[in-house]
């Protein structure tokens, strides 16, 4: 098991397919670890990317800084780990916390990445996010890892994923509740105590930028992503269907197909991002459609949008 | 819950040297700590934050009395030995560098605290035991509540009077962090035992 030295601290990474190959970086959520990309390294090392994940620090198997982590700390770490890849097209992709990582990392990094993938993520904590990132900071006090995990499980995943592991849950949440530590998350979670909006700098990413939103994600809703649209130029916007926060999860295979299919476009100069809204195919392979002219996108009723 | 309310006697599968070492360890530290909480409680309390002090010392002696009473305890050669070990280390002299001894106690009592509660996760060494077993309980519920526990450390160690000491408190953290890890998966290691078995 590969790490790399920041300060004190070793932090856990993993590198996978053929060396000379573009690369995709993958950056983790709050409560994830570096094996639930698992899917996501066998989907693309067999499209002939490389991948590399790591746990960020205070993550898995990284080292648990005790009572601070900086989230310029991790923008660093994820620095070294991109320049230790080499010259090749770096992709660069993260989900929720693992997002604002990697926009951070992209907006002072734009020349160093090929392309960018932003994924039930955020710029800004509106209103409704930072008291549900308190409440959800609360719970882990009160009630523990556990109740954290019993909390964001039904938020982040679906009915039609829930259903069949109903029985079984304990040992869904095994790995998360043995990884994580409550005081590591903790640190995660304050590290937003002092977060500046990143809304005024979103301008700087130039690259084409894919972002993916759940349909149903009301931890960081479609608003928080169109923001992004907005604000970077050659940016598209991806409707995942009948998905919640945690569609990479639930939806891997479907999620490494587009992930691919960005990087190929890039790199073939046929990507077109416009600032536009799709809606994902319900399998991989499938065709991507335009949000229906005429109507808001960010609206869950169709109406019209608004004049202003 | 079925199984928490189960009153069928205790079959444990947890051989009893195991339980006697860990719950050993445990009762020391925690015991180390509730000591500590205990001598600094005034007779009469004339601050808010006494009545926190009062009871995170009080979880602690819970904690103890806890382990007492669940471990299926077998004679241990090794632990007289092993005890001294560990009381030795929890008496190790306060980090140097700060500006007062007092702040200096208070600080690493502090530290030693957030490493007990957060370094330590006894649960996750039989994460698969079944909750029928006492001393599983007991350690779920000692982790539990460590969770709990270890915020009144973290309010001392991140308040923001103690903003220009920060490096010396994260290092004195990190340093009872290394120590108590150390001593905890260097005992677990003696039995044959790792924290978060996979």
């Amino acid at each position: 098991m590969p790490f790399l030295d920041h300060r004190d601290f070793q932090v856990r990474y993993e590198l996978d397919g053929p060396v000379g190959a573009p690369c995709f970086v993958f950056v983790n959520g709050l409560t994830q670890y570096s094996e639930l990309w698992e899917v996501y390294r066998k989907a693309l090392v067999a499209k002939e990317f490389r991948v590399a994940t790591f746990d960020l620090l205070g993550q898995g198997q990284s080292d648990k800084p005790a009572l601070f982590v900086d989230q310029e700390d991790q923008v660093t770490i994820l620095g070294m780990l991109i320049a230790s890849l080499g010259k090749e097209p770096i992709f660069l992709s993260g989900i929720s916390f693992g997002g604002v990582i990697a926009l951070r990392y992209a907006i002072a990094n734009n020349e160093k990445i090929a392309g960018l993938v932003a994924m039930s993520t955020f710029p800004e904590l509106s209103p409704q996010l930072l008291l549900l990132g308190t409440a959800m900071r609360s719970g882990l006090v009160l009630g523990g890892t556990t109740y954290l995990q019993d909390l964001l499980l039904p938020m982040n995943v679906s009915d039609a994923w829930l259903g069949p592991v109903l029985d079984r849950l304990k040992a869904v949440k095994r790995q998360g509740w043995l990884t994580n530590d409550l005081y590591a998350l903790q640190n995660l979670m304050e590290s937003f105590l002092e977060f500046s909006p990143l809304t005024p700098k979103l301008g700087a990413i130039r690259v084409p930028t894919l972002i993916l939103n759940g349909e149903y994600d009301f931890l960081t809703p479609r608003r928080l992503h169109d923001i992004l649209r907005v604000n970077i130029p050659d940016s598209k916007m991806v409707i995942m269907p009948r998905a919640f926060h945690a569609f990479t999860l639930e939806k891997p295979a479907l999620t490494a197909d587009l992930h691919a299919r960005f990087a190929v476009e890039v790199l073939a100069g046929t990507w077109h991002g416009g600032q536009s809204v799709m809606i994902a195919p319900d399998e991989p392979g499938g065709e991507l459609i335009p949000f229906p002219a005429g109507y808001d996108h960010l609206r869950a009723i169709p109406t019209a949008p608004s004049a202003a | 819950m079925t199984d928490l309310a189960s009153t069928e006697p205790s079959n444990s599968r947890i051989p009893a040297a195991q339980q006697t070492r860990i719950a050993a360890f445990l009762i020391s530290a925690h015991g180390f700590l509730a000591r500590q909480l205990s001598l600094s409680l005034p007779a009469r309390f004339d601050a808010a934050w006494h009545t926190e002090l009062h009871a995170h010392a009080f979880r602690q002696a819970e904690i103890v009395s806890l382990l007492m009473r669940t471990t299926e305890w077998l004679p241990d050669m090794l632990l007289p030995w092993l005890t001294l070990t560990w009381e030795v280390a929890w008496q190790a002299p306060p980090p140097e560098g700060f500006p007062d001894a007092g702040i200096a106690r208070l600080m690493d009592l502090a530290a030693f605290g957030h490493a007990l509660h957060g370094a330590i996760r006894p649960a996750t060494v039989f994460p698969d035991a079944p909750l029928t077993e006492p001393f599983v309980v007991a350690l779920r519920r000692i982790e539990f509540e460590s969770g709990r526990l270890i915020q009144a450390q973290m309010l001392v160690l991140k308040d923001q009077r103690f903003l220009s000491q920060r490096t010396l408190i994260v290092s004195a953290v990190e340093r009872r962090h290394a120590q108590i890890q150390a001593l905890w998966t260097e005992m677990l290691k003696s039995l044959g035992l790792t924290e978060r078995q996979q």
